[in-house]
């Protein structure tokens, strides 16, 4: 793996990708602004919640639906023209495409978590639930990924981000009736339930495996522009 | 160390609605091939496996001593090559691809990359997507020559150009050529493009090379032969007769293996030459598929 030309490719989709990093952060640390200066109303939460999560999915299936943009807009065969391997190009892109969209859900699950901690409106018993949904952000976005580098489709891309949506509000509603999260929600003190932690865990499983199978369809492609 | 800078042998590659048969192919370092074929006729798909793009079923391709598609990441870094459906970003401008790939390529040569875009006439701040066609061509291929490549595959380049654009671009691949040790693989559906610049052609039709030869070999061997046959003379038995035009009376020969002796074997036979042409690349082209089709069909 040539380390050197996979680090200038994903340099290059961050420069590619800066201005809608910079505008996605900028109106997510609006949006806990405005939450804080709320003062807990329980409309000012819900609908900050929604914003943050449309940003970090709408955000994520943009980021991640460079692959197939890539081939849409005809860069594909100039990127091809390097250097570079096909593997390395999809390590590239994979690894690129997440990071930058780590950073920015870092950053605002951190600000939520920073919001929630330092704010005397927010019970901390929700940092459990707020980060098991951020980590389940985190899985709809890497299925994004998988898909986009695999499929090259928009189509596809498209319509795995709207199920990756729904399945979000599905996964929310089903844990906040988990018994072990659910009444410990409200509570002043933060609890990290045996169920809370296998949560995390099955999700980092599944962003682990979404990767690998996206690498192994990837290295078994015989035509690649 | 080969003296080969391309090399294909026994490559196939099948799609379900195509398939590109028995791809033998060699181009020596310092060559320049043209690369001749109709639309759909498997050029694309020929050079998208030599970059590695695309796997073969069967058969191997060595570009400059590196087996592809195992080794393209090797290889490619002294290939430059251009191709017809080629982009670069359209937000970013000139500047920062130029500065993205000096970054990749430590040959990178700026004095000359400067050079060429003032033969060019490019403005490096300016945006790709503010650029014309022919400028985006331009753009392109500047990234590729200032990389100082040993191997320039070029992939229909002035297609779509205007008249004074393609003639731009030509010039300056003539100039390229001025270095021995530079190769070129060069497709087009131009015939007077690749007559300018080739030293060595090669047709494609439906998938299968139907003639390879150096050029000066093509445009000696094809002849138009006007004849005028008396009554009751008969056309000898010529080696090389691809097509046979005109009247009765005043048949027009093609020829692919046109020697001196052709003539005086006609008038032996009583048939008069009025005149023996020398035909166009794309005339030989146009004749070569037109008889390979239509011997598959009978």
């Amino acid at each position: 793996m040539n380390t050197f030309i996979v680090t200038r490719l994903i340099l290059k989709d961050w420069y590619l990708n800066r201005p809608l990093f910079v505008a996605a952060l900028f109106t997510g640390l609006l949006t806990l602004g405005a939450v804080s200066a709320a003062k807990g109303t329980q409309i000012a939460v819900i609908l900050g919640v929604i914003v943050l999560a449309t940003i970090l999915i709408g955000m994520g299936a943009v980021i991640m639906s460079s692959m197939v943009n890539e081939r849409r807009q005809q860069t594909l065969p100039f990127v091809m023209s390097l250097p570079v391997s096909y593997l390395e190009y999809t390590t590239s892109k994979l690894a690129g495409s997440l990071l930058i969209f780590f950073v920015l859900w870092l950053a605002l699950l951190s600000g939520m978590i920073a919001t929630i901690l330092v704010t005397p409106w927010f019970p901390h018993g929700l940092i459990p639930f707020i980060v098991i949904m951020a980590v389940e952000i985190l899985v709809t976005t890497s299925l994004i990924a998988a898909v986009s580098v695999t499929t090259e489709s928009q189509g596809w891309t498209i319509g795995v981000t709207q199920v990756g949506g729904l399945a979000l509000n599905a996964v929310g509603f089903s844990i906040a009736r988990m018994p072990s999260i659910g009444h410990t929600m409200s509570g002043p003190t933060i609890q990290w339930s045996s169920a809370s932690i296998f949560i995390l865990l099955a999700e980092f499983m599944l962003i682990a495996l979404m990767i690998g199978i996206a690498f192994y369809v990837q290295s078994r492609k015989r035509d690649f522009v | 160390m080969t003296d080969l800078a391309v090399q294909f042998a026994g490559v196939t590659k099948k799609y379900p609605h195509f398939a590109l048969t028995d791809i033998d192919l060699e181009l020596s370092t310092g060559g320049i091939m043209g690369f001749v074929g109709a639309n759909g006729a498997g050029k694309s798909t020929t050079i998208r496996i030599l970059m590695g793009l695309v796997h073969q079923d069967c058969g191997t391709v060595d570009v400059l001593g590196h087996a592809m598609p195992m080794q393209q990441a090797v290889a490619k870094r002294d290939v430059g090559f251009v191709s017809e459906d080629m982009r670069l970003y359209g937000p970013l401008t000139l500047a920062w691809h130029m500065n993205f790939v000096r970054s990749i390529y430590p040959g990178w040569d700026q004095r000359y990359a400067e050079d060429l875009l003032r033969r060019f006439d490019l403005k490096v701040e300016q945006k790709i997507k503010g650029l014309s066609h022919g400028q985006r061509v331009k753009a392109a291929l500047l990234l590729a020559l200032a990389r100082r490549p040993r191997l320039l595959v070029l992939d229909e380049p002035t297609t779509g150009l205007d008249p004074v654009a393609r003639r731009e671009v030509l010039s300056e691949l003539m100039a390229v050529l001025a270095d021995e040790e530079r190769t070129i693989f060069f497709s087009s559906q131009n015939t007077l493009d690749v007559e300018q610049i080739s030293d060595q052609i090669t047709f494609i039709d439906r998938g299968r090379i139907i003639e390879s030869a150096n050029k000066e070999s093509f445009l000696d061997r094809w002849r138009r032969m006007r004849l005028m046959l008396p009554p009751n003379a008969v056309l000898p038995r010529l080696p090389g007769i691809v097509e046979v035009g005109g009247s009765a009376r005043l048949p027009v020969l093609t020829v692919s293996r046109f020697e001196p002796a052709m003539v005086a074997a006609c008038q032996d036979a009583g048939v008069a030459v009025q005149a023996v042409d020398a035909m166009t690349l794309e005339e030989i082209f146009i004749v070569n598929v037109q008889n390979r089709r239509e011997r598959e069909v009978a």
